[in-house]
């Protein structure tokens, strides 16, 4: 029926999948970033050859959020005004703070990659570039620890503020939660570790050692269980507070196909499959390339999974 | 500098949609989105003592903006005068504003691609006559508007005898558009 005060289901969804997949790469980035770091850091003497899982990271963290934000800036409804959050901050908006962030991240990181790259990059085409900035790089080389762990800090920022931007929204009852955050944090990292083992070995087969592809299968295996902890508190705290929130949570978690999406894709990809393929194929840490490649990718679908579910269930589910 | 609030009174209110309709022409809203709805339920009650049930939906004017300090380039923002509005030039269409907004009153117009809503008609009828077109069509005079900041406009008299309502008043968004509720209603269980 046509109400004469007009149609009550307009724009429903007011963001559509591009942020979920900048939600995504943002995660992505600075979880690779972090795990390309804390693998350096393990090797006291951080000298090149870079590990396999350091060149991979630092090559990832910079392309995906740079893609991210390609992907952002697009799906603004004015892409040309896009300059004016560059003039224009507003320190009380998690946006504006995360384009300051990122400000600094995206070049920084992009940097790194750089210095990581240093040798490969001096024997190619760009070689009087990379002679120009010699002096700049060598020292960032010398200083390459606090570099690094400036770097790490500016990467954690990115890996909680994408949660904080949801979470400040108090319109959905999914989104408005303090555990939003530290679950984008860990959930980004996961997808990082993962990204970092699979293109690792198939970039960089030559450099991959097993003891440090082993150390990050357990990392990875270790975030599973927290990430799981964390949604379960997610939903628990939200079904706790009652009335229109917990009927959020039933629909959310029971209802059409989104419910579906969380059982199937979120958890399937992201808690069933890799902890199978740890307990079997993976064994001991047997180092089985395959299921290695196989669960790292199981992985990063969970987690995109897990963007595009809170993203659509948060704006469809408002228990009213 | 004023404060511009506006009272709707459901009891007056007969559903006519004639307030929904100026809004229409005076802003030019696009097909199929709305500034400004007023919805009706009902009939409650038992026979004879019957009743519908009257809500307006806009802008609330928040005194607390939700939609203001989510904005990441103060593009939305509120005027000397109380009124929460959209400075198009600066917006770049990141919709945040739209999502944070927990009365549904922003949405985006196809037209100029940046967020619309309800702004008490200010730089349309209220620029010209001095008060918003839903509140100058309304046959019983069930919408007033008027100046918080100032005591001697009607606007005050109303709200400190009679009671009232604000939608959602546990987010602390403190609206500024005040509802008169029904008296008469049904008892649910
Ligand atoms: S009702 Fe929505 S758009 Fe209006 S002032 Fe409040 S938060 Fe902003
Ligand atoms: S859509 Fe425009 S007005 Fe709304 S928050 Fe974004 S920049 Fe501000």
């Amino acid at each position: 029926m046509n109400e004469i005060w007009g149609n009550e289901s307009v724009n429903a969804i007011v963001w559509h999948w591009p942020i979920a997949l900048y939600l995504f790469l943002a995660g992505l980035s600075s979880g690779a970033m972090m795990t390309a770091l804390s693998v350096e850091w393990m090797n006291p003497k951080r000298k090149a050859p870079w590990d396999a899982f350091v060149k991979a990271g630092v090559l990832i963290a910079p392309i995906t959020i740079i893609v991210g934000l390609i992907v952002l800036i697009f799906d603004l409804t004015k892409p040309l005004n896009f300059y004016q959050l560059l003039i224009h901050y507003n320190l009380k908006s998690v946006m504006s703070l995360g384009v300051l962030l990122l400000l600094f991240y995206t070049p920084l990181c992009a940097i790194y990659a750089i210095l990581r790259f240093r040798l490969t990059l001096s024997k190619s085409f760009l070689w009087p570039v990379m002679n120009l900035f010699g002096g700049v790089l060598d020292f960032l080389e010398k200083n390459s620890l606090w570099f690094g762990r400036l770097v790490f800090a500016l990467a954690g920022g990115v890996g909680v503020y994408t949660g904080f931007l949801l979470s400040a929204i108090q319109t959905y009852p999914l989104y408005n939660s303090p555990i939003l955050p530290i679950l984008f944090l860990a959930s980004g990292l996961s997808s990082g570790i993962a990204a970092c083992i699979c293109f690792g070995i198939l970039l960089f087969s030559e450099e991959v050692s097993k003891e440090k592809t082993k150390y990050l299968l357990t990392m990875d295996l270790r975030v599973i269980p927290i990430e799981s902890l964390l949604l379960f508190a997610l939903f628990v705290g939200l079904y706790f507070q009652g009335g229109d929130k917990a009927l959020v949570v039933l629909s959310a978690l029971s209802e059409g196909s989104w419910a579906m999406i969380f059982w199937v894709c979120v958890v399937g990809f992201s808690v069933v499959i890799p902890s199978v393929i740890a307990l079997t194929a993976l064994k001991n840490h047997a180092y089985k390339v395959n299921f290695i490649l196989l669960n790292s990718i199981s992985i990063m679908l969970g987690v995109f999974a897990l963007r595009m579910y809170i993203l659509y269930a948060g704006q469809l589910y408002l228990g009213a | 500098m004023m404060k511009y609030a506006m009272v709707f009174n459901s009891q007056k209110c007969i559903g006519c949609q004639s307030c929904s309709i100026a809004c229409r022409s005076e802003n030019k809203v696009p097909e199929g989105l709305y500034r400004l709805q007023v919805k009706i339920q009902g009939p409650k009650g038992v026979f004879p003592n019957l009743a519908f049930d009257y809500e307006r939906f806009s802008c609330q004017m928040c005194e607390n903006t939700p939609c203001v300090s989510v904005c990441p380039t103060h593009a939305s923002f509120m005027d000397e005068n109380g009124i929460v509005d959209i400075d198009a030039n600066k917006c770049v269409g990141c919709l945040y504003c739209i999502s944070a907004c927990p009365y549904h009153a922003r949405f985006l117009n196809p037209q100029t691609k940046v967020p619309d809503k309800c702004n008490f008609c200010k730089d349309t009828h209220l620029k010209l006559h001095g008060e918003p077109a839903c509140v100058s069509v309304c046959p019983t005079d069930a919408l007033v508007f008027g100046d918080l900041d100032n005591m001697n406009d009607p606007i005050y008299e109303i709200l400190s005898k009679k009671n009232f309502t604000r939608k959602k008043e546990h987010l602390g968004t403190k609206p500024k558009l005040f509802t008169i509720p029904n008296k008469k209603g049904e008892i649910k269980l």
